[in-house]
């Protein structure tokens, strides 16, 4: 898959993770939605789950477009300090 | 009152902290690299509590347990819903190419990076002035509002000037000989254990109150406006969208946030840390919001200022002495790891991007200044935290949307080849004169259009690099390829690559 697919692809998750975060309409469910556990009402338990999506949000941002560099890329970095010495 | 027990306990606590300044110092290079950046070698752990541990302030414990009084489980979203996912990916739109290049360059901090990808002097400046003029208040809040909880939780035993004292002596005990190394350590000790405890606390607290369920039931009762969002007017969704761009998309720009993560040894840490990131932060803020929504029904009547006393009341009233020692380590261990942070940067920023203006240092001598003017900016930071000028404290409350509005810059330099050093100047200056002409009250407020003024600040500062980039002359193909041509080939833009990559390494 080309990379500015790829990019895009993440832009969407992005885009999606901010509405869900904005999305004020929900906010009609916060005292009709039962408490989670006993204790946590929507206004809380929706960002338990919205963690828990921030965090397969990072999963798929991690396998799309977060490549390991080539290691002969990252070589340089102590040189500027060596010639100092 | 603190026992003689809680004396030893915190002693101890001290002890442990000095110990491993002075281990820290023993396996630690004089060198600039060691020093600041511990050899660009942390790994995953290390990052991970570094980051989380830099960013949790006494805020997180303190004021936003106050706010969630005031406001209800709302608060919870609010202040850091948006950042549980922004703020690591954060850590890959810019972190990971910033270390990228850091890896490459040697680049440290901010201004050698952006100042290194724009070839300018100018830009490098600009970083280094925003980036110290937002975080001496930001540093100087910290201290005020850590010995101000710690006057408060000993009951005044400690006075306020003593408080401070003590916050700014024991984080210089291991900053100054162990550099980054230091802060990093004792992050990872701080950040376990404000954690552990926090969670502990709120066991405690829910137990002394009949039960998690109960004490939930009996604000369901009392007051149900605490579980509707829609009824405060302080995070009604037009304040909710705004906060959105202040201190979620800021944490990247604090540069003891940035410096860390270049310090990160490779790519997988912080790939490790982007993904449990938001799981911590999550946690220890759900902590303080229950702690806070609980307080509203178990001590009520409290406003203003006096709601962000909640956490130290609830311990005073429903629990042991022995948690007002544990409680006084939490404010204690979430103030020390960010002040030490901030003043490690900003004494970086000066060392390294302001003296070699003036005069050629080598890197044992900036390893030597860097430990000079740590003492001296905590000298400062101290005498400004007892006089608390109304200037800086003024400047403290928009620091984060400063720090918010440089962002367009550094991803417009990390993602858009046309971007040059006049777009990068003047979205730099632009949008920090309006930040200031609006929060100093000059500019009429309808001229935000309702929003706080980071949002139109925010998207100033877009239109500025973009129209001014395409006004003047693009960067040079050379100046684009030192940095592109490494982007080009680590994210395989054209899709080239896939037979190269699959070859085992050893053929």
């Amino acid at each position: 898959m080309n990379f500015k697919v790829r990019l895009t692809l993440v832009a969407l998750v992005v885009l999606g993770m901010f509405i869900l975060h904005n999305s004020f309409w929900l906010w009609n469910l916060d005292d009709r939605v039962p408490l989670l556990f006993g204790f946590m009402p929507f206004a809380f338990s929706f960002y338990v789950g919205y963690t828990l999506l921030a965090f397969i949000a990072m999963r798929i941002i991690i396998a799309l477009a977060w490549p390991e560099p080539p290691a002969d890329l990252l070589q340089s970095a102590g040189d500027k300090e060596s010639n100092e010495q | 009152m603190i026992s003689t027990l809680g004396i030893v306990v915190i002693a101890l606590y001290f002890f442990v902290l000095i110990g491993i300044g002075i281990y820290g110092a023993r396996v630690s290079l004089k060198t600039r690299e060691d020093y600041f950046l511990a050899g660009r070698g942390l790994g995953s752990i290390a990052v991970f509590m570094a980051l989380f541990a830099s960013n949790i302030t006494a805020f997180t414990i303190i004021g936003h347990a106050g706010f969630a009084y005031e406001v209800g489980y709302g608060a919870y979203g609010y202040v850091i819903g948006w950042s549980i996912f922004i703020t690591p990916f954060t850590f890959y739109l810019v972190g990971y190419r910033s270390w990228l290049l850091g890896k490459r360059y040697g680049y440290a901090t901010q201004p050698q990076v952006f100042g290194g990808i724009f070839n300018s002097k100018l830009v490098a400046l600009l970083f280094l002035v925003f980036l110290l003029y937002y975080t001496l208040p930001y540093l100087v809040v910290s201290i005020i509002g850590g010995s101000l909880a710690f006057s408060t939780i000993t009951d005044g035993m400690v006075p306020y000037w003593i408080s401070s004292l003590i916050i700014i002596c024991i984080s210089l005990v291991y900053t100054i000989p162990a550099g980054l190394r230091g802060t990093v350590w004792t992050d990872i000790f701080q950040g376990t254990l404000f954690m552990v405890v926090a969670i502990l606390l709120l066991a405690a607290v829910a137990h002394s109150l009949g039960g998690f369920t109960e004490i939930t039931e009996r604000i369901v009762r009392q007051n149900p406006a605490m579980l509707q969002r829609g009824l405060s007017e302080k995070i009604a969704p037009i304040n909710w969208f705004s906060f959105s761009f202040v201190n979620s998309i800021a944490v990247i720009v604090f540069p003891q946030m940035f410096t860390r993560v270049l310090a990160a040894r490779q790519s997988f840490n912080l790939k490790r840390v982007s993904l449990y990131y938001p799981l911590a932060m999550a946690a220890i803020f759900g902590v303080s919001t229950l702690l806070g929504v609980w307080g509203s029904a178990a001590v009520p009547g409290l406003t203003g200022k006096d709601a962000d006393n909640i956490v130290p009341l609830l311990i005073h009233q429903f629990l042991s002495p022995v948690w007002m020692i544990l409680g006084l380590m939490v404010i204690l261990a979430v103030v020390k790891s960010s002040i030490d942070s901030q003043l490690l940067s900003f004494t970086h920023l000066v060392t390294d991007d302001l003296l070699p203006r003036f005069k050629r240092i080598s890197s044992a001598q900036a390893v030597f200044w860097g430990r000079i003017l740590l003492v001296v900016f905590a000298a400062a930071a101290y005498y400004i935290a007892l006089v608390r000028p109304a200037a800086i404290l003024s400047i403290a409350a928009f620091a984060f949307s400063g720090f918010s509005v440089m962002l367009p810059v550094m991803i417009g330099a990390l993602y858009w080849p046309r971007a040059n050093k006049y777009g990068a100047c003047a979205a730099l200056v632009f949008p920090a004169v309006m930040l200031h002409l609006w929060y100093l009250g000059i500019l009429p407020g309808w001229t935000t259009f309702g929003f706080m003024p980071v949002f139109p600040a925010f998207v100033l500062a877009i239109i500025t690099l973009v129209v001014v980039s395409y006004l003047t002359a693009p960067p040079s193909a050379e100046q684009r390829e030192k940095t592109f041509g490494i982007f080009e080939r680590v994210f395989d833009y054209e899709d080239k690559e896939g037979e190269e990559k699959i070859q085992p390494k050893s053929s």
